[in-house]
C-alpha cells in the first residue's frame, strides 16, 4: 500500500491545527490517490507562511476544532473567513478542489462555501445540527451517488460505505434550500439502507435524521463538496467491517462482493480531475 | 459591564438534548413533562459596545439556520426552568473557546480579569410536575453540586426581564501568596500539623523528615539562603512525594504472609521489586522487542523495524465517584499525557476504558453520592468526549457491574501510543536532563485544581471558593499541545518530556530533575488561571493538559515560535542544574531547598500482616443444586445477564475508527452487534503489519481466591489476543490492581489481613502466569483504598469494599493482518470445534451467580499446559484454516456458542457428548463452567485433516456444525437439550440495555 503513485504535479493541502484530527489518514488517502499531501496549520494559511497557490486541492478535515463547543465547526470558520477568506474565494474561483468531511463539511456550511447558490459562498443557509438519536454515533452507512450530480469527487461511483462519526451531522435548511440543492442536483450522496433504497429517515441507515437522508452536498460548480462520513477512513479493504467475512469467502466458499471501491476512490477522483 | 446572551433553537426544531432529558427523566424516575428545550447562555464579563456585541452574537453565538437568540431572556414558557452552570474555578471549556473565538472575531485581547461563562437553562413544560420532581430532575440529572450550582424557578417566580440575572462564576482569592513555615519541635508537633494541613504524612516518616532539617550540615546550607524551619512548600513537596500514589508505598511494602491452614509463614521484601520487576527483566533479556520498561511514563514494544508502540494503563476512581463526567474525562485525557510523555514523545492512536460499577437498576436502602446508573452515564459520556475530542479511537472496553462498586467505582483508562524509532538520530525511547538546560511548563494554566485530591470534597463550599478538588478534563487544549509537541519533537528540539498529573510540578519537575542532578525552579513564573494562589499550591497543583519540557537553550526560540503557531502557552519556570539541590524561589526568595537525593533515603518500608484462609477454611462449598430442565429458557436468561448482555449502546459513542487504522473493530458479525475478542488496529497506514489489543476483567473470582482471579484473567486477555490472529510467542502486558485498603485495623478494616493475603497471591500469580506465558510487564499501576462508607436507612453507614480487581491488558504484534479472524460464525456447514478440556469449575461463574451462589471450584489456569495449544491455534490461523474463532469467557461455552451463531445470523447445532471434558460432566456444568483456556473454532470441512493435524497433542473435538437453519441446536445424551431461534437468543441479549442510545 506504498504510496510510490504519487504524483507531483497534484498538491493537495490537509489543514490541521486547533483540535482538528484526521490529518494522517486524510494525507494518506490523499497519497494513496496519487497527490501529494502536505499537513498544514490553519495559522500557516493565515499567515501565509504557505501559499494556497501551491495547491489543487484543499481538505477541510474532521475533528472537534476549538472543542465545537459553539456549534460543529462555527469558529474555524468564522477564524477562516475573517482572517483568509479572500485566499479561499481565489482558490475556488481559481478552478481548483475542495473537499470538507465531518468537521469540514459543518466549516464549509458555516463558511457559506456551500450551497454556494449563484455563486454566493458567503452566506449560511444550511445547517449540520445534533442527531436526532441525541448522541454522537459511530456506525458504517451505505451511501447511494446521485449521478446526475456536478460533484467532481463521486464521478463513476454510485454506492459506497463508509463510517460515520459525529454528534452533528443531521442537514437541515429552509425548503426553499432544500428544494434547490435537490432541483439542481447538488444533493450528492444520500444515506440508505444496505440493500440500496433510500434511508427514508430510519435510523440506524440514516443515522442523524438528515432532511431527505442528505449526507452530502456539493456547489453548483461539483468542484467543493462536503459529506458527513470519512472517506479516508476507508483507505484499506480491512478497514471495512466485512472484510473478516469477505475475505474467508473469497478462499473457499462463495464468492462475495469485493472489496475494491474504497473511499479512497473520492481523493482519486479529485486527483484525476487534473490530471485526465 | 457583563453581557448575557440566550441562544436556543428555533422553536420549531427539535430539540435533541432537551428530549434525551426528558427521556431519562421519565425511565429513571418516572416523571413525564411533556417538553423540554434547552438555552444555552453565555455570559460576557467584559465592557463591549452594543456593535461589538451584536458581531459576537450573529457571527459565533446565532446559527441564523437553527437558532435564535437574545441579549435578553428568551421567552420561552415553562412551568419549571431550571438553571445549571459552574461553581467557581471549575474548567468552563466553552467558556475559553468562545474567549479565543470573540478575540479572533473582534480583533482585541481579554485581560484576565475579563472573561466567558456559559451556563444552561432548561424549561420545562407539562406533565403537571411538582417542586419536588423537577427538584429531582435539577439534582439527579442535570447537575452536580460537586461541580455546579443550579437554581429551580417555578413560572410565577420568573421575571421576563431579568431571566436568571448576571452570574459571574469567577474565582477571587484576595488573597497574598505566602511561605509559610513549619516547626518540627518535636514529632508530634510535626504530626499535627501533617493532620490539619491535610499532608497526610506517614507517621514512620516524619522522624527522617526531622532528622534531615536538624542535620547541622542541612541547617547551614539552609541559612545561607535564608531558610530555618522546613516551609509549607517542602513538607508539601515531601507529602506529594511519600505519598501511595506516587510512590507505591504499599507495592513496595514488606509483607508477613501466613496461610492459615498449613501454617506456612513466608516474607516477602517488596511485591513490585519481586513479582513485576524480577519476572519483567527475565524476560526482557529473552525478548528484543521489548525496547524500555519499568522506569518511563509507559512502557514501549518493537512494532516495526522503525517504529515503537507505547502501552500504559491508569484508573481515575475516587473523582469519578464524586463527579462521574469530571472525573472520566479528566481520567483518559490524564492518561493520554502518558505515552506522549514517554520517551521523547509518541502519538496517541487509541484508548480503552474499564467500568465497574454497582447494578444499573439498584433500587436497595444505600445512598450513594452518584447511583451506579448515573455514575455509569457520566463516565461513559466523559470517557466518550476525553476520546472523541482528542482524535484518538476508543475502540476496545468492558464494564463490570457488582455490589461492591457501590462504595467505589473503577473507571480505568488505557492508552497506546507510537514513536518514531529515531527521533532526529537519538534513540527515541531515551530522554535525559542536562544542567543547563531550561525547564519549561506547556499547555494549560495552574489553579487550585487537584490540590489534595478528593481530601477537600468534604469542606464547605461559599460562593467564590474555587471547586477546584474535582477537575473537568480539556482535550481540547490537550490535543493542540499533543500536535505542537510532536512536532518540537520531530524537529529534535525536546530533550525530556513527562507529564503533570499526580503531584503536580512538584512531581513532574523533581522527577526530571534527578537526571541532571538539581534543578532551580522560579515559581512566580508560572502561569495561573487567577491571582492568589500560594507558592505550594503552584508547586503541587494538578491542573491539567501540562506538560514539563526539558529545552536547549539553543532551541529555545524555534521551540516557542512552533509553541505560538499551534496557540500553545509554553513558559520558561526554571533551568536544570547538577548542584544536588531542588530550589525554587518566588519573588528573589528562596522557599524550598532540598538535596535531591532525599527522598531516596532512609524512609522505612511499610510493613503489612497477611493472613490467607483458604476458600473452604472460609465455609465456601459448592451449592446443591438440581439439574435444571428449561434450557432454552436459561440460555435466554443468561444471555440477558448485566455482567454478559450487549453494550452496543456505549461502543457506538466512542469513536473507534479515527486514525482510520481499524481492522478487526469493537463490533463485528452480520450485523456488526456482537463484541468481538479483541480489537485490531493498523497503526502505520504504509503498512500491513498489525496491533492487536485486549483487556480483560474477572473480579468475580476474587470472592474465592485472588490467586486464580490473576491467572484467569491474564489467560482471558492471551486468549482474546490469540483468537484474533495475535501472536502468543509476542505479547505484552499491563496490570491495572484497583484494591480495597490492606491495612488491618481491628475497627476500621477487621478483614485487612485477608485482603493483604489476596494482594500477595494476586501478585504472585501475575508473575507466576506472566513468566509461563513469557509475558514482560511493559507497564502497571496500583489504586489501593477502594472503599466507601454509604448512608443507609437510619443514617447509619456502611462500608463496602470492592472486589479485589486487577484489569490486564494485552498487545501482540501481528506480522500480517491478513491472518486476522473475527467471532462470527459465517458460513453453514463449518465445522465446529471446542478447544480446551471442560472441567467442573463453576465458582464464582456467571452461572452460580444467577442463583445467589458463590461455591467454591473457582477455575483454575494452567498456563504451561495453554501455551503450546494457543501456539498450534495461532499456526492453524496463520493457515487460513479457520473460518472463525473465539475464546470461551465469562458464562462459558453455552453463552459463547451462542455469541458465535448471534454474530453470523446462523443456525448452530452442537451435541455435548462430544465436548472434551472430565467425565460425568452434567449438560448445565458442560455449558456453563468457566474453566479458562478454552475457544471455539469453526473450521471449512476441507480443512479438518489440517486443523486436527495441528491440534493433535491438545484436547479438541468437532462437536458441531454451522447450519442454513435459524435454529441454535443443543443435544446431550442423544436428546435435544434445547432449540432456541438465533434470533431469539439475541433479542434477549440486546434487550436489557436496548433502549440506551
Amino acid at each position: 500500500m506504498a504510496s510510490n503513485f504519487t504524483d507531483s504535479s497534484i498538491n493537495a493541502l490537509v489543514l490541521t491545527g486547533y483540535g482538528l484530527n484526521c490529518d494522517v489518514e486524510t494525507a494518506h488517502a490523499c497519497e494513496l490517490a496519487g497527490a501529494r499531501a502536505r499537513c498544514v496549520h490553519i495559522n500557516d494559511v493565515i499567515s501565509g507562511a504557505v501559499a494556497l497557490d501551491d495547491f489543487q486541492i484543499m481538505v477541510f478535515i474532521g475533528g472537534f476544532s476549538w472543542g465545537d463547543d459553539h456549534g460543529a465547526g462555527v469558529i474555524q470558520a468564522v477564524r477562516m473567513k475573517k482572517n483568509a477568506g479572500d485566499k479561499l474565494l481565489e482558490f475556488i474561483d481559481s478552478g481548483n478542489l475542495v473537499l470538507g468531511i465531518c468537521n469540514g463539511f459543518q466549516t464549509l456550511v458555516n463558511l457559506g462555501l456551500l450551497p454556494g447558490f449563484d455563486g454566493n459562498y458567503k452566506d449560511r443557509s444550511v445547517a449540520l445540527t445534533h442527531n436526532d438519536c441525541g448522541n454522537f454515533r459511530d456506525d458504517w452507512v451505505h451511501l447511494q451517488i446521485n449521478q446526475a450530480s456536478p460533484c467532481v469527487f463521486t464521478k463513476g461511483i454510485d454506492h459506497l460505505e463508509l463510517p460515520v462519526r459525529h454528534g452533528e451531522g443531521k442537514l437541515i435548511a429552509d425548503d426553499p434550500i432544500i428544494d434547490r440543492l435537490v432541483q439542481q442536483n447538488q444533493v450528492v450522496c444520500r444515506y440508505a439502507t444496505r440493500e440500496g433504497t433510500p434511508a427514508q429517515g430510519r435510523f440506524p441507515a440514516n443515522p442523524n435524521g438528515s432532511i431527505q437522508d442528505m449526507a452530502g452536498i456539493c456547489d453548483p460548480t461539483g468542484r467543493v463538496f462536503g459529506l458527513m462520513p470519512h472517506p479516508e477512513a476507508f483507505n484499506h479493504p480491512a478497514n471495512h467491517p466485512d472484510w473478516p467475512l469477505i475475505k474467508q469467502s473469497s478462499i473457499g466458499h462463495v464468492q462475495a462482493e469485493g472489496l475494491h471501491v474504497t473511499g479512497v476512490r473520492i481523493f482519486e477522483n479529485a486527483v484525476q480531475y487534473f490530471t485526465r | 459591564m457583563p453581557h448575557r446572551l440566550e441562544i436556543a433553537l428555533k422553536p420549531e426544531l427539535f430539540d435533541a438534548e432537551g428530549a434525551g432529558i426528558q427521556s431519562k427523566a421519565r425511565t429513571y424516575f418516572n416523571i413525564c413533562p411533556e417538553a423540554i428545550r434547552t438555552v444555552h447562555i453565555v455570559t460576557i464579563d467584559a465592557d463591549l459596545s452594543p456593535d461589538q456585541l451584536e458581531t459576537l452574537r450573529t457571527e459565533i453565538f446565532t446559527n441564523p439556520v437553527t437558532q435564535i437568540s437574545d441579549f435578553r431572556p428568551l421567552d420561552l414558557s415553562f412551568d419549571w426552568c431550571i438553571w445549571v452552570g459552574y461553581r467557581p474555578g471549575v474548567k468552563d471549556n466553552a467558556g475559553h473557546t468562545a474567549v479565543e473565538a470573540m478575540a479572533d472575531v473582534l480583533g482585541m485581547s481579554f485581560e484576565s480579569e475579563q472573561g466567558v461563562y456559559t451556563s444552561r437553562r432548561f424549561c420545562i413544560r407539562g406533565g403537571g410536575l411538582s417542586r419536588q420532581e423537577a427538584g429531582i430532575i435539577a439534582k439527579e440529572l442535570l447537575s452536580n453540586d460537586i461541580i455546579q450550582q443550579v437554581r429551580v424557578y417555578g413560572a410565577e417566580e420568573w421575571d421576563p426581564d431579568t431571566g436568571v440575572g448576571i452570574i459571574i462564576p469567577k474565582v477571587q482569592l484576595d488573597h497574598t501568596p505566602t511561605v509559610t513555615t513549619i516547626p518540627i519541635d518535636s514529632d508530634q508537633a510535626l504530626r499535627e500539623i501533617s493532620d490539619a494541613r491535610n499532608l497526610a504524612l506517614n507517621a514512620n516518616d516524619i522522624p527522617v523528615i526531622r532528622n534531615y532539617f536538624l542535620e547541622p550540615g542541612v541547617q547551614a546550607e539552609r541559612r545561607a539562603m535564608g531558610l530555618e524551619a522546613p516551609t509549607d512548600v517542602e513538607l508539601e513537596y515531601i507529602s506529594q512525594a511519600r505519598s501511595d500514589h506516587c510512590n507505591h508505598n504499599t507495592f513496595q511494602g514488606r509483607f508477613y504472609y501466613r496461610d492459615l491452614e498449613t501454617g506456612q509463614a513466608e516474607t516477602i521484601d517488596n511485591l513490585f521489586k519481586t513479582f513485576i520487576e524480577a519476572p519483567t527483566r527475565r524476560l526482557q533479556e529473552q525478548k528484543d522487542w521489548v525496547v524500555s520498561v519499568l522506569w518511563d511514563n509507559a512502557g514501549v514494544g518493537r512494532f516495526d523495524e522503525n517504529h515503537y508502540y507505547v502501552i500504559t494503563g491508569e484508573t481515575h476512581n475516587s473523582p469519578s465517584n464524586m463527579e462521574a463526567y469530571g472525573g472520566a474525562i479528566t481520567g483518559i485525557v490524564g492518561v493520554y499525557r502518558d505515552p506522549l510523555g514517554t520517551g521523547k514523545g509518541s502519538r496517541l492512536i487509541m484508548g480503552s476504558y474499564g467500568f465497574c460499577v454497582g447494578d444499573r437498576d439498584y433500587t436497595g436502602e444505600l445512598k450513594p453520592k452518584l447511583h451506579p446508573r448515573r455514575l455509569l452515564d457520566g463516565v461513559i459520556e466523559g470517557v466518550r468526549d476525553g476520546g472523541n475530542k482528542s482524535g484518538i479511537p476508543t475502540p476496545f472496553g468492558q464494564v463490570t457491574f457488582h455490589h461492591g462498586y457501590m462504595g467505589k467505582c473503577l473507571v480505568f483508562v488505557t492508552a497506546v501510543g507510537m514513536m518514531p524509532a529515531a527521533v532526529a538520530g537519538t534513540p527515541a525511547e531515551q530522554k535525559t536532563t542536562s544542567p543547563g538546560e531550561l525547564t519549561l511548563m506547556c499547555g494549560g494554566r495552574v489553579g487550585k485544581d487537584g490540590i489534595h485530591g478528593v481530601t477537600a470534597s468534604s469542606e464547605i463550599f461559599s460562593e467564590s471558593t474555587p471547586a477546584g478538588h474535582v477537575q473537568i478534563g480539556d482535550p481540547y487544549t490537550q490535543k493542540k499541545m499533543h500536535d505542537f509537541l510532536l512536532q518540537a519533537r520531530d524537529e529534535g528540539l525536546i530533550r525530556f518530556i513527562t507529564d503533570n498529573g499526580g503531584g503536580g510540578l512538584s512531581s513532574s519537575v523533581g522527577e526530571s530533575a534527578r537526571f541532571s542532578g538539581g534543578c532551580e525552579v522560579q515559581l512566580d513564573r508560572v502561569p495561573l488561571k487567577y491571582a492568589g494562589l500560594d507558592q505550594w499550591e503552584i508547586w503541587v497543583s494538578e491542573s491539567q493538559e501540562r506538560m514539563t519540557v526539558s529545552v536547549h537553550p539553543d532551541d529555545a526560540a524555534r521551540f516557542f515560535e512552533l509553541s505560538e503557531k499551534h496557540a500553545v502557552e509554553s513558559t520558561v519556570i526554571g533551568q536544570y542544574t547538577d548542584s544536588g539541590k531542588l530550589h525554587i524561589t518566588y519573588g528573589g526568595e528562596t522557599c524550598a531547598y532540598i538535596n535531591m537525593d532525599f527522598l531516596t533515603r532512609g524512609f522505612p518500608q511499610w510493613e503489612f500482616e497477611a493472613r490467607w484462609s483458604p476458600p473452604k477454611m472460609r465455609g465456601l462449598h459448592e451449592p446443591v443444586l438440581g439439574e435444571p430442565a428449561d434450557y432454552a429458557g436459561l440460555l435466554k436468561d443468561m444471555l440477558a445477564r448485566p455482567n454478559i448482555c450487549s453494550r452496543e449502546w456505549i461502543v457506538r459513542q466512542y469513536d473507534h475508527e479515527v486514525q482510520g487504522t481499524s481492522v478487526i473493530k469493537p463490533l463485528v458479525g452480520r450485523d456488526r452487534d456482537v463484541n468481538s475478542d479483541a480489537t485490531v488496529l493498523r497503526p502505520v497506514l504504509a503498512s500491513d503489519r498489525g496491533l492487536a489489543f485486549s483487556q480483560a476483567l474477572l473480579p468475580l473470582y476474587s470472592a474465592i481466591d485472588a490467586y486464580y482471579m490473576t491467572a484467569c484473567t491474564i489467560d482471558e486477555a492471551v486468549r482474546r489476543l490469540v483468537a484474533v490472529g495475535g501472536d502468543p510467542g509476542n505479547i505484552g502486558g499491563v496490570d491495572n490492581f484497583c484494591w480495597p485498603n490492606i491495612q488491618y485495623d481491628p475497627k476500621g478494616n477487621p478483614d485487612g489481613k485477608f485482603k493483604a493475603a489476596q494482594l500477595v497471591r494476586s501478585c504472585r500469580a501475575l508473575s507466576d502466569t506472566c513468566m509461563a506465558f513469557g509475558i514482560p510487564l511493559l507497564s502497571g499501576k496500583d489504586s489501593m483504598y477502594v472503599d466507601g462508607h454509604l448512608p443507609g436507612a437510619y443514617g447509619e453507614t456502611h462500608k463496602l469494599s470492592a472486589l479485589e480487581t486487577m484489569q490486564f491488558s494485552a498487545t501482540s504484534v501481528i506480522a500480517d493482518i491478513d491472518c486476522c479472524v473475527t467471532m462470527d460464525a459465517k458460513f453453514p456447514g463449518d465445522l465446529v470445534y471446542v478447544l480446551g478440556e471442560t472441567k467442573d469449575e463453576l465458582g464464582a461463574s456467571e452461572y452460580y451467580d444467577r442463583f445467589g451462589y458463590i461455591g467454591c471450584n473457582v477455575p483454575h489456569a494452567e498456563p504451561e499446559i495453554y501455551l503450546p495449544m494457543y501456539r498450534d491455534l495461532h499456526r492453524a490461523i496463520c493457515r487460513g484454516l479457520v473460518t472463525s474463532v473465539h475464546g470461551i469467557y465469562r458464562g462459558g461455552l453455552g453463552v459463547h456458542l451462542a455469541l458465535c451463531a448471534m454474530a453470523g445470523n446462523l443456525g448452530l447445532s452442537a451435541d455435548l457428548d462430544r465436548i472434551p471434558a472430565q467425565q460425568d460432566l452434567r449438560a448445565d456444568r458442560l455449558l456453563f463452567s468457566e474453566t479458562p483456556g478454552r475457544f471455539i473454532a469453526a473450521v471449512c470441512p476441507e480443512n479438518r485433516a489440517e486443523f486436527e493435524s495441528l491440534l493433535k497433542n491438545h484436547p479438541h473435538a468437532c462437536i458441531g456444525e454451522v447450519t442454513e437453519s435459524s435454529g441454535f441446536e443443543i443435544t446431550c445424551r442423544g436428546r435435544a437439550l434445547a432449540a432456541v431461534p438465533v434470533a431469539d437468543l439475541k433479542s434477549a441479549w440486546k434487550q436489557p440495555f436496548e433502549n440506551l442510545i
